[in-house]
């Protein structure tokens, strides 16, 4: 599905070059979980940046079901990011001037394949029935982050690639987010990378890794 | 997947989410179309006038009379039929025409133009026109036929003294076009207005005619050039003023959708669709607000038009239809214009979204050092133009005569243009000096750091306030010392009581009647004569210069006013008196780069004349150049024919102006237009002067208006954000009624600070309209006048202007319920 | 003829030369010929009986639609070089005399004539022609742009004048003077025999159907004078050819052109011949007449039969095929002629064009004359 081959990316900063990742290999199989741990600034962001295609590494090459992205055009990165992936940020990023329902269906839209009935029973499930016609200010912290796993879902992609989905969220809510992503998950038969500095996130994925100092190392739940 | 159609939906998904921005903030997007709009409004208005007043000088220069010389007599007097067949029976080619005004019913004023097809020079555009068949046995005999323009067909069609019409679209406006014997009919005359030869056909005339060559007379649309680039000047500065509000809105809803962009991009959107949707976006706002401002513009023309009509014909003595008649390429221009102006606003913004940085998303702005990049840019610039304009300025003051209207509108550009783009630096400057006086007064020092952030956002409409109210100023101080100068010269060169013009047999009865009254100081009597201007090798130029005869009486010596005379004032009165000087107006000065001490070469019925000149005069409001000469001296060596007799009465308890007014009419039956009250040209005059600054001070009125606009749109759209960043200091415990204090309070200090700025500006502006712009547009230079009342209404303008675009956010601050500030403040 | 056809001519040139001032020469001009062409109703009609007095009929008649004052001449350099010289005045009534119309008369300028004059020099080599147009103005006799006064005779339009020096003399001695942008011309030309009147008494008919003009002619003036081409003088002597002709019934549709000759012969006989293309007797054959003068003056006219002129050669002039040269028979007076143009290029090229050029006459006689050719 994912393959991370000698990823390298080093930033220049006034104290001299920074490695923040120096040889990264990683594989992720269809449908498998993967849970990336580290400290704040240890490059997993960057790591998730360069999966979805939003950077290119230094060095090294990303290969999405065996397609190199670094090979590919701005464009075609763009086509393969609205078609095969999925984003969640901690930020959200929702678009404040679309209602729920047309956030939701955003990407699937971009994509050219909006399901009517997937994005309904998305909406179902993520316990956002019946808030279609809100804007996202309107909406709580956990039902916003909801609707962004919704909106990375709808489109039905082969990977998702989430960055602290629950950093903004109490526990509670937090774990209620996370039990909700697995399932949806399972149901749609994707891959997940999900990048957290927490082990109560990380626990209940297939496998977990941990990046430091740009390094990674096997790392069990 | 089908690449096809998912590029289709990609883009439509793109531009839809793009585009929902503006259906959940639509003020941002009323202030967009309305910037659209009343730049393209007032742009395509001028342009409307313009091009509607080109059309008529383009019919006018298309009518035969315009292409063939004319020969009139020597002293203006119109030629008989004698006159014309002696020439022609001299083997001459000339042909008759007769000219004159009828009035219809109502307002409709005609030319009339009787013509002798049979004779008329045969290249004219005359021959060019379509007819029927027996056309000219229907020309020339009974019911006759006559040819008129489209514009006054109608009101014509009713008058049962006219022939049949045929509306022709060739003439200009206000023209008709008949047979000779019906003119002369119709005018009821039975002499001819002039006689027309074709160029390059060789006369042998009498002296006591004299010919005029057509490529000598300055077309219509040569003449009212600097009036037309006046008003393009004025429709440009709103243009600009417009697009200041369109950029400030494009900017503002280009920073708030940042976030907006980078997701797309993260979603998938490649680059290069984002920028094709948001120029799409563009594109369809222009095309609404080009609509639209067409339209008005449309409308704002019809409603100045009249006025237009009747400045260029009291100035210029041209027609122009007062109606609109619109070439296709004038809709065409005006969408171009406001397509190219939006697009000029909108590239920064494409240029940015094209440039996104994906992985900026979410991250904090680089606010302040984007702003001090960005006016260290805007002072490098500015300070650019304000050297242009300096040495342009410079160079158009030590530069001899002709000067370049444009020369003059680039300099005036330049200097408004780099004065505004110093403005926000100056504004920053001065509230940081004045925020650290004001360590003591944290509610004030709050305030000015706060506006200080807001520079950004206000600068735009801070820049449009200053051009609309240095423009206000300048184009204030220049009408209103017009106004002075021209009043005084009224008085002065208006200084009989009475002007009386007896009939050429009553002349010498009048004269000697009028003598006799008690009441009369002093008769001053004035001829007219043309006579044919020749250069220096003694050649003809073509040209005819207007001569003016008056009795250098005392009481005339006295107030008659002088620009520039050879030694002293009295000297030269003594030379016009008693020796050959005459006096030039400023027009011809200018035009011929002459000086006191030149002399002058016209071909009088005896011959060659060379007079020195002695003075130079101003002669405001007269399109030709003009000479002044004893009368009697006029009579002698031009054959001039009496005029006018102007009569001053003695400052007597006793005068009656009226007893002498009824005498005359008793006497000699002078009354209308042959004995007029001094007061009455007074006023004509007056009016006519009002009404060549009644558009100018409009557009002005105008520009001001959008200028207010621009920052009630600004205020209004960034409303929100500005709450936001106010709750803060309500929940710190600043009351609701101060922070509405603060936000006018900064509002009217900036507007204060850029009136401040204005103030230079606008007098900078002025002393180029006066000494620039007016002596190439017009041949004359006004004395600069500043009025320190216009400059404190500069002030208070800006004040009431700011004050009012403030009103409304503030109101609404005011209304704004404690708990919505509380979210606004969680929220932040 | 010339001259009736002429009358066609006229109301062409007239309508087709203000539409070169005025209207577009295209095809909506033919409107105005197809007025002229109407019966000439409220105009006077010339007819046979009646009789021709003088010098009251050197002057206009305005009560005709048309008429004409038609100055030809044939001249030689010291040098024996051939020149030419036309001077012709046109007058057409555009209306008849105001009966019902409004008032003339309140304006100099409201008047019903219209006045139109040629002239042109034939060189050796080339030709050189102009025009002018005039409207009559109600002024007194002698007044106007243009007109014509019968005793003491003058024409004129602008500077262009046919005058006679003195009143008794009639048309016997006269000036002509032309001047235009490449030529000028002052002639004086002395009458060395009578008048002749053409046709029956001075009627001269045009067609079968009987309609026709008044017509007399002064064939034998002689010449004396100077050309001047672009400034240059030149002195000039020979024979002259004067037309007048007026009338108001215009020729039927078929006639489409006509030739028309006017020769001196060497033995001091004139004659006069025309040819009317499609006017003849079953409108498809052509309408022959002349006249035969003596050197005394005594006319005899010549009727279909006693006259043939055939075509011989035809030349390229202007774009139109023209023939330059013709045979000429009058079987009474054992004549059998060639005429041939001095050169072809004598075409008028004025607002209606036509070909008028001298001529040289060989073959049983010889002599020289003017030739004008019109609707080719």
């Amino acid at each position: 599905m994912l393959q991370l081959i000698n990823l390298t990316k080093t930033y220049p900063t006034p104290q001299g070059p920074l490695h923040v990742l120096d040889g990264i290999d990683l594989h992720l199989a269809p449908g498998e979980s993967l849970a990336l741990m580290g400290e704040s600034g240890s490059g997993k962001s960057t790591l998730l940046h360069l999966a979805a295609g939003l950077d290119t590494p230094d060095r090294g090459d990303v290969l999405l079901e065996g397609q190199s992205i670094a090979a590919l055009s701005e464009p075609r990165r763009a086509e393969l990011r609205r078609q095969r992936l999925g984003l969640v940020f901690q930020q959200f990023h929702l678009v404040p001037s679309l209602s729920v329902a047309d956030n939701l269906t955003l990407q699937a839209r971009l994509a050219g394949r909006e399901d009517v009935d997937w994005a309904q029973h998305l909406l179902a499930r993520l316990g956002l029935a019946g808030l279609n016609d809100r804007y996202p200010e309107q909406l709580s912290g956990g039902q916003q982050q909801r609707l962004a796993i919704g909106r990375a879902l709808a489109a039905r992609p082969r990977l998702l690639l989430a960055d602290e989905p629950t950093g903004n969220l109490d526990e509670a809510a937090a774990d209620q987010v996370l039990d909700l992503l697995r399932e949806l998950i399972e149901e749609s038969g994707c891959a997940l990378l999900l990048v957290t500095h927490s082990v109560r996130v990380a626990g209940p994925l297939d496998r977990c890794l941990h990046l430091q100092r740009g390094r990674l190392a096997e790392a069990g739940p | 997947m089908m690449p096809g159609i998912g590029n289709t939906g990609l883009l439509r998904t793109t531009w839809l989410t793009l585009f929902s921005h503006y259906r959940r903030h639509p003020g941002q997007l009323a202030m967009l179309l309305l910037g659209l709009w009343v730049a393209s409004a007032l742009w395509s208005g001028v342009q409307a006038i313009n091009a509607s007043a080109r059309d008529s000088y383009a019919r006018a220069e298309a009518l035969f009379s315009a292409s063939l010389d004319s020969v009139t007599r020597r002293d203006n007097q119109p030629l008989s039929l004698e006159d014309y067949l002696a020439l022609r029976r001299a083997g001459m080619p000339v042909s008759p025409l007769v000219e004159g005004e009828l009035s219809l019913s109502g307002e409709t004023t005609l030319r009339v133009i009787g013509i002798d097809p049979l004779t008329l020079p045969g290249e004219s555009s005359l021959a060019r026109q379509q007819s029927d068949a027996s056309a000219l046995r229907d020309w020339i005999l009974p019911p006759y036929r006559a040819r008129i323009a489209p514009e006054q067909a109608k009101a014509a069609r009713d008058d049962p003294r006219l022939p049949p019409l045929e509306a022709d679209p060739n003439l200009p406006p206000g023209t008709l076009v008949t047979d000779i014997g019906v003119a002369q009919r119709l005018l009821n005359v039975e002499t001819l207005s002039r006689l027309v030869v074709a160029p390059g056909r060789a006369l042998d005339l009498p002296p006591y005619l004299v010919r005029q060559l057509a490529a000598a007379l300055a077309s219509p649309g040569q003449l009212t050039d600097s009036f037309h680039l006046n008003l393009t000047a004025m429709g440009l500065l709103a243009l600009i003023v417009g697009l200041f509000i369109v950029h400030a809105a494009l900017g503002l809803a280009l920073e708030q959708r940042l976030g907006m962009l980078r997701t797309l991009r993260a979603l998938g959107v490649p680059g290069r669709t984002l920028v094709i949707a948001l120029a799409l976006e563009l594109l369809a706002f222009g095309l609404l607000g080009a609509v639209l401002g067409i339209v008005s513009g449309v409308g704002l023309a019809r409603l100045l038009l009249p006025d237009v009509a009747a400045s260029l014909d009291a100035l210029y003595d041209t027609d122009v239809a007062s109606n609109l008649a619109l070439p296709w390429y004038y809709w065409l221009g005006g969408l171009a214009v406001t397509l190219g102006g939006l697009f000029s606003a909108g590239l920064g913004m494409l240029w940015r979204a094209s440039r996104l940085d994906i992985l900026a998303l979410g991250k904090a702005q680089a606010w302040r050092a984007r702003l001090h990049r960005q006016l260290r840019l805007q002072v490098a610039v500015g300070a650019v133009l304000l050297g242009i304009a300096a040495w342009l300025g410079w160079r158009l003051g030590h530069q001899p005569a002709p000067q370049e209207l444009a020369l003059g509108f680039a300099m005036v550009a330049a200097l408004l243009l780099g004065a505004s783009l110093w403005l926000p630096s100056l504004l920053a400057g001065g509230l940081g000096l004045l925020s650290r006086r004001l360590h003591s007064r944290p509610h004030l020092q709050w305030a000015l750091a706060d506006l200080q952030l807001q520079l950004p956002r206000l600068q735009l409409p801070m820049m449009a306030l200053l051009l609309a109210l240095s423009a206000n100023l300048g184009v204030g101080s220049m009408v209103g010392g017009f106004r002075l100068t021209f009043l005084d010269w009224l008085d002065q060169r208006l200084l009989a009581d009475l002007y009386v013009r007896p009939s050429e047999v009553q002349h010498a009865d009048v004269v000697a009647w009028l003598e006799g009254q008690d009441e009369v100081q002093v008769l001053l009597e004035a001829r007219h004569a043309e006579a044919p201007l020749l250069n220096v090798e003694g050649q003809d130029t073509g040209r005819s210069l207007a001569l003016f005869g008056i009795t250098p009486a005392p009481v005339m010596r006295q107030s008659w006013p002088l620009l520039e005379s050879a030694t002293d004032r009295e000297a030269a009165w003594q030379a016009l008196a008693a020796g050959d000087a005459v006096f030039i107006n400023e027009q011809l000065a200018r035009r011929d780069g002459l000086a006191p001490g030149d002399t002058l070469r016209l071909r009088g019925p005896q011959g060659v004349v060379t007079p020195t000149i002695a003075a130079i005069y101003p002669d405001y409001g007269n399109p030709r150049g003009e000479a002044v000469l004893p009368a009697s001296r006029l009579a002698d060596q031009f054959a001039a024919p009496p005029g006018s007799l102007g009569v001053v009465l003695s400052p007597l308890p006793s005068r009656d102006v009226t007893r002498i007014q009824a005498a005359l009419g008793e006497r000699f039956g002078l009354s209308g237009d042959a004995v007029v009250d001094q007061r009455a040209v007074k006023h004509t005059a007056t009016e006519v002067f009002e009404r060549t600054f009644a558009i100018t001070q409009a557009l002005n009125a105008l520009t001001l208006a959008v200028a207010g606009l621009a920052l009630l749109t600004t205020l209004l759209a960034q409303a929100g954000a500005r709450r936001a960043q106010l709750a803060p200091l309500w929940a710190l415990g600043v009351s609701r009624r101060q922070l509405v204090g603060l936000q006018f309070g900064q509002l009217v200090s900036a507007a204060a600070g850029t009136a401040l700025l204005a103030v230079p500006l606008g007098i900078g502006l002025a002393w180029a309209l006066v000494s620039v712009i007016n002596v190439a547009a017009f041949g004359w230079r006004l004395p600069l006048h500043v009025f320190p009342g216009q400059v404190a209404m500069t002030i208070v303008l800006a004040v009431v202007v700011a004050g009012l675009a403030a009103l409304l956010p503030a109101w609404r601050l005011w209304r704004v319920p404690p708990r919505q500030l509380l979210q606004e403040f969680a929220a932040a | 003829m010339k001259r009736s056809t002429l009358l066609l001519l006229l109301a062409l040139v007239i309508v087709a030369g203000l539409a070169k001032v005025y209207w577009p020469t295209d095809a909506s001009t033919q409107a105005g010929y197809a007025g002229l062409g109407e019966q000439a109703s409220g105009f006077a009609q010339a007819g046979p009986g009646q009789t021709l007095h003088f010098p009251e009929d050197h002057g206009p008649h305005p009560d005709y639609r048309i008429e004409w004052w038609y100055l030809t001449a044939n001249l030689e350099s010291a040098d024996g070089r051939p020149f030419g010289v036309q001077w012709t005045l046109f007058r057409q009534a555009l209306a008849p005399k105001a009966g019902n119309r409004e008032a003339s008369g309140a304006s100099p300028w409201q008047d019903r004539q219209l006045w139109m004059a040629h002239a042109a020099v034939s060189t050796p080599q080339g030709h050189r022609f102009a025009e002018k147009f005039a409207r009559g103005m109600a002024l007194p006799a002698g007044q106007g742009q243009a007109g014509v006064t019968a005793a003491p005779f003058a024409a004129w339009i602008d500077d262009w004048t046919l005058i006679a020096e003195e009143a008794e003399s009639g048309l016997d001695r006269l000036t002509v003077h032309a001047q235009a942008d490449d030529f000028a011309y002052r002639l004086a030309l002395t009458a060395q025999g009578p008048l002749v009147r053409h046709g029956e008494g001075g009627f001269s008919q045009k067609s079968a159907d009987g309609q026709g003009s008044m017509y007399y002619s002064q064939p034998f003036y002689r010449v004396e004078g100077t050309l001047r081409l672009d400034g240059e003088p030149l002195s000039v002597t020979g024979r002259a050819w004067l037309d007048r002709e007026w009338s108001s019934q215009l020729l039927g549709r078929a006639q489409h052109g006509w030739d028309w000759f006017s020769l001196h012969l060497g033995n001091g006989a004139k004659l006069m011949a025309f040819r009317l293309r499609g006017g003849g007797e079953d409108d498809t054959e052509d309408y022959l007449s002349g006249s035969w003068i003596t050197p005394q003056g005594e006319v005899s006219a010549l009727a279909k039969g006693g006259l043939r002129l055939t075509p011989v050669e035809t030349r390229d002039v202007a774009g139109r095929e023209l023939p330059t040269t013709w045979r000429v028979e009058v079987p009474d007076r054992r004549l059998d002629v060639t005429v041939s143009a001095i050169h072809p290029d004598q075409w008028m090229g004025t607002s209606f064009p036509y070909w008028e050029g001298m001529v040289t006459v060989r073959g049983s006689h010889t002599g020289k004359g003017y030739l004008e050719m019109t609707g080719y």
